[in-house]
């Protein structure tokens, strides 16, 4: 169980007081029919380009998710090249040959169980990464103290640029619910994006940090901002608990509906140590 | 000449109503007018009762206490009555027009506490209208609150028919409509949000509203524009101060002061009233948090100016708004403010006529004011009114009222702003608009025998969609699913780029069963041409109104409700059954994952479908002795069907609750003291829960199977309350009063929960769980004071 005071806001209006509470229930869910569940990429890095499949499981399930064994996948793009991705671990399905390069659209195939799926997906042109600068904060409203960093790199003109910031910290992926950074270029295009802070947390001196910026294919954008609403989902203003979208069609429109995605991106990463 | 006129009205001609009045006015027939003051304070009777019993023709006195009752010649016993006052009956014989004016003494003090200013004991049995609540601010000042702020919001959810997504959620929703459909009005302002903080508070202080009326169903002709109801808030003049009155208070969350004056006696009153948060006041102590900011406050003033006997005028303003600074890290504020002016002539005792202008606005803005994410982010919406409306009392049996109105409407939906060269944000704006809304409406109030007694009207309403240097698209995609805009032109300001009209038809009966027995049945149809684009839970501050577009149609309810009225213990007790259903067209919802706000593609996003709602409400309410109070109780259902979710199959809306009951209490334990309790018993509303899930690179994704929409419901809510209210002892050679308010809000501290959401734990990814919200986890007392002189 956890009270914590209701808003920010509220304590700050001296409503201390007021707490609101979150704790674990137990609920009943009816068993899901399993459905097939898609996560992959083609980057413009070289390859192999893994695709995992699974099926999906029951939401309080422990146990790792069921992986799809046998299914046949091919990978095309718009050059011609055609792949077949081999199963080197079960569910897990890697290309060989094929190089993904900004521009180019993808067409992913997958036949299991008498169904077939396709997924088709783009590389979207990504800008520089200009580097990353440390700052030291002390008193400053807002922030801990402690030292920060901040990316520097323009972006694109024209809107219509979708990103993603992965950010690790000593080797490790940022990966709560809330660090899935998705962003659109509406208020911020062809601008330089300066001196934003990339961790909320203060790192130390001798931390390492390592940000990857992702072009995002417009959909793909949709998918993964839906994700985030669903899965940081609490509160007064939260939005109705939705399905997000996925790019996996059944070719049979009446044939079982698949979740996941299967994404192109472009990728530059840049990297700092903490320096004292 | 009479029947010309009825028969033309219920044929729908409504220009035959247009001749000399004073020609339809039957040879043999007297108006009886004059004014009821209190016989003490001098102050008017609003809304007392004048009648002849054996005649069964009666009148209610209007806000300036006056009234104008036409009768045959003869000799009559009049009554003059109105609750917390003894009644006075006076026989008069009249051979032509005649005056009479009545001082009323008021009944004593224990059963003035709680009375219902402005109603008459047994207009539950006998007027036609249906679906109406009225509050009355000292009714409302006994029941417990919290944190001691008394919410006319949190009073209102009380009400039979009347439920909330959650506590703590801004608004409130009747028969199944969503928060938009409220026409909230503040003397003619509109009040596009109603609350402070989030929905916590109600945007209204409680020493500046005189009373409430909410209006479920039976919507009068005059009123137009939104689909579920009509919330009446009328404002304190000062009209009732005989000499300058300050009232105050100190509470937990703020502190309140309002002084009410006749400026002129018998001529000028001003009501002045501030009411402010101060928590914040206390964050100034603390050095780091000297330069953080929270607060709410609001001013409301009315001034009231008779210039004659025939001529008044009532101004208005309002002004309300939430302030969070956070030194220079963050900032937001938001509020409502507006204006009215309302003339309001007597031509004859038996017309009278208004002319209202009102200006009203609703506007946030937000924005960090430093560093490379500078940014000012703005957003309002903006409505200037003029109407004028006329009430002519036709003879002893007809009452009609006729009027026209017109609005313009600005919406600026969002304008970003970088603030310096550095800042990484380029200026963005969702296209300005505007709209023009236009009405008219005849209704008469017709008696036809003394067991028969109707009410119908019409009003037409048009809509004007307009550019103002507008994008306008259309949209082009599957259903259920964002679509892109096409088609895009510009439409310049003042251009026509859309037009809609509707036809609301009106109309109530009552029939009289025994003198406290009576059955009533209504019909109404209501249009809504401005929507609130919100896709959260509760409504929220930065939610933005929408006109009707040419891709948003106008909503379009229609209502039906029957009730069975009866009063006891010679009106002691009302108590009433209503069973309404409802069908509403044109509703708004969203595509998964719809972004609403900073969208120019918007429109893109929204879905249309239907909604019904059908129920039935239990009401018993004891208006005098030392008991009083009420017990409502609601069995209802509200659905929507909208193509593209819940696999296009009817899902509960996120308000509907089955069962809802409420019981409130107040008991005089003696002159001083004064007990009161609240219990609520909800359904829990409707929601989603997954049953499945899969993991996207590391994070736990739900799946809610078949995308069922709304298939579960958070446990019942329930919740009791105890206040009481303690007044200090008076010494006689002092004007000073002062009462102390206790109140424990959930006093056995129950986790109501808000809602069940879905996550994975947060120190083990693999796991996932169940969350519960409850807004308030405990018991919450406080304390307040009182005081005036």
């Amino acid at each position: 169980m956890n009270c914590f005071p209701l808003f920010l806001t509220l304590l700050a209006a001296g409503l201390g007081l007021l707490s609101s509470c979150t704790d674990v229930v137990p609920v009943d869910l009816p068993e899901p029919e399993p459905q097939l569940a898609v996560e992959g990429n083609i980057t413009d890095q070289p390859g192999p380009y893994t695709i995992r499949l699974t099926k999906t499981g029951a939401y309080f399930t422990e146990q790792e998710l069921p992986a799809v064994r046998g299914a046949e996948l091919t990978l095309t793009d718009n050059e011609g090249t055609t792949e077949t991705l081999r199963e080197t671990a079960p569910g897990v399905y890697q290309t060989s040959r094929i190089q993904g390069k900004i521009g180019n659209q993808y067409t992913l195939t997958i036949k299991t169980e008498g169904e077939e799926y396709r997924a088709a997906t783009e590389i979207k042109r990504v800008p520089r990464i200009d580097g990353l600068a440390q700052q030291v904060k002390t008193n400053e409203p807002g922030w801990d103290d402690g030292y920060y960093a901040l990316y520097n790199g323009p972006e694109l003109p024209g809107v219509g640029d979708y990103y993603r910031f992965k950010v690790f910290i000593n080797g490790q992926l940022q990966n709560d619910p809330d660090d899935l950074i998705v962003r659109d270029d509406a208020l911020v295009d062809g601008n330089y994006i300066g001196s934003i802070e990339l961790n909320g947390d203060p790192l130390q001196v001798g931390d390492s940090v390592r940000v990857q910026l992702l072009s995002l294919p417009r959909d793909y954008y949709y998918f993964l901002n839906e994700m985030y609403t669903q899965i940081n989902n609490v509160g007064l203003f939260s939005a109705p608990p939705a399905n997000v979208r996925s790019n996996i069609v059944n070719v049979n429109a009446k044939g079982p509906k698949a979740v996941g995605y299967f994404a192109g991106t472009a990728m530059r990463s840049a990297h700092l140590t903490i320096q004292p | 000449m009479k029947n010309t006129i009825q028969w033309g009205l219920a044929a729908g001609l409504l220009l035959t109503a247009t001749p000399s009045w004073s020609q339809t006015v039957p040879a043999g027939q007297v108006t009886l007018s004059g004014t009821l003051r209190d016989a003490v304070t001098n102050e008017p009777l609003v809304g007392a009762s004048v009648f002849v019993k054996a005649l069964g023709l009666g009148t209610n006195t209007d806000e300036t206490g006056a009234y104008s009752l036409p009768l045959p010649k003869g000799t009559h016993t009049i009554t003059y009555q109105i609750i917390g006052y003894e009644p006075q009956q006076v026989t008069l014989t009249l051979s032509g027009d005649a005056t009479r004016s009545v001082k009323l003494g008021a009944q004593t003090q224990q059963t003035q506490e709680v009375v219902i200013a402005g109603v008459r004991a047994e207009d539950n049995v006998k007027k036609a209208e249906m679906g109406v609540n009225r509050l009355d601010m000292k009714t409302v000042k006994l029941m417990p609150a919290l944190l001691g702020e008394v919410d006319v919001v949190r009073s209102i959810q009380l009400l039979p028919g009347v439920t909330t997504v959650g506590e703590g959620a801004s608004g409130f929703n009747v028969r199944g409509g969503a928060v938009d459909q409220n026409l909230i009005l503040m003397d003619e302002i509109p009040v596009y949000n109603v609350s402070h903080l989030f929905g916590f508070f109600s945007a209204f202080n409680p020493d500046a509203v005189q009373d409430m009326t909410l209006y479920k169903g039976g919507i009068p002709a005059r009123y137009g524009g939104r689909l579920a109801s009509l919330l009446d808030v009328k404002m304190r003049d000062g009209r009732q101060a005989e000499r300058l009155t300050v009232n105050g208070g100190i509470g937990l969350i703020s502190s309140r002061l309002s002084v009410e004056a006749p400026l002129i006696k018998d001529r000028t009153s001003v009501a002045l009233s501030a009411r402010r948060s101060y928590g914040d006041l206390f964050l100034k102590l603390i050095p780091e948090q000297r330069k953080n900011q929270a607060y709410f406050y609001d001013l409301n003033l009315k001034v009231n100016h008779r210039f004659s006997a025939r001529d008044q005028l009532t101004l208005t303003g309002y002004r309300g708004r939430d302030v969070f600074n956070f030194a220079d890290v963050f900032q937001n504020d938001w509020g409502n403010m507006g204006a009215s002016a309302r003339w309001t002539h007597q031509f004859t005792p038996r017309l009278v006529g208004s002319a209202t202008a009102v200006v009203g606005q609703y506007d946030y803005g937000l924005g960090v004011p430093k560093g490379t994410q500078a940014f000012e982010w703005t957003s309002n919406i903006r409505n200037y009114t003029g109407k004028a409306d006329f009430s002519y009392q036709l003879n002893a049996q007809n009452t009609l009222s006729a009027g026209v109105s017109s609005t313009r409407y600005q919406f600026e939906p969002a304008t970003v702003k970088p603030l310096n060269a550095e800042s990484i944000f380029v200026a963005l704006k969702v296209d300005n608009q505007q709209a023009g809304e236009y009405a008219a409406y005849i209704d008469n109030e017709q008696t036809l025998s003394p067991r028969l007694q109707v009410q119908y009207g019409l009003r037409v309403s048009a809509f004007d969609f307009l550019g103002r240097g507008t994008a306008i698209s259309d949209y082009v995609g599957a259903e259920g699913q964002r679509k892109d805009p096409t088609n895009t032109r510009i439409a310049k300001d003042g251009a026509v780029v859309k037009r809609y009209a509707n036809l609301e038809p009106r109309a109530s009966l009552r029939f009289t069963l025994t003198e406290t027995s009576s059955l009533k049945a209504s019909y109404n149809r209501t249009a809504q041409y401005i929507h609130l684009i919100s896709n959260t839970t509760a409504a929220s501050p930065l939610d933005v109104w929408s006109p009707s577009t040419n891709n948003i149609r106008p909503e379009r309810g229609d209502q039906v409700a029957v009730g069975y009225f009866r009063n006891f213990q010679d009106n002691a007790y009302e108590a009433s059954v209503e069973v309404f259903g409802k069908r509403m067209d044109n509703q708004i919802d969203y595509v998964n994952g719809a972004n609403t706000l900073l969208n120019k593609d918007l429109e893109g996003e929204l879905l249309y479908g239907r909604g019904r709602a059908y129920g039935a409400e239990f009401f018993v309410k004891k208006n005098q002795g030392a008991l009083t109070g009420w017990v409502s109780y609601t069995l209802s259902r509200s659905e929507r069907q909208i193509n593209g979710i819940n696999a296009d199959a009817w899902y509960p809306n996120k308000y509907d609750k089955t069962h809802n009951l409420n019981v409130v209490a107040m008991y005089a334990l003696s002159p001083r003291l004064t007990l009161s309790g609240n219990f609520a018993y909800g359904t829990g509303v409707a929601t989603t829960f997954p049953n499945a899930r899969f993991v996207y690179e590391g994070l736990v994704v739900p799946v809610v199977s078949g995308d069922r929409r709304n298939n579960y419901r958070v446990p019942a809510y329930h919740r009791l309350d105890f206040g009481a209210t303690l007044k200090n002892r008076v010494r006689p050679d002092r004007r000073w009063r002062s009462e102390w308010v206790f109140s424990v809000y959930n006093v056995y501290s129950r986790r109501n929960a808000y809602g069940i959401y879905f996550r994975q734990n947060e120190d083990d990814p693999r796991k996932t769980e169940a969350v519960r919200l409850s807004v308030f986890g405990s018991v919450i007392p406080s304390v307040s004071y009182n005081f005036n002189f």
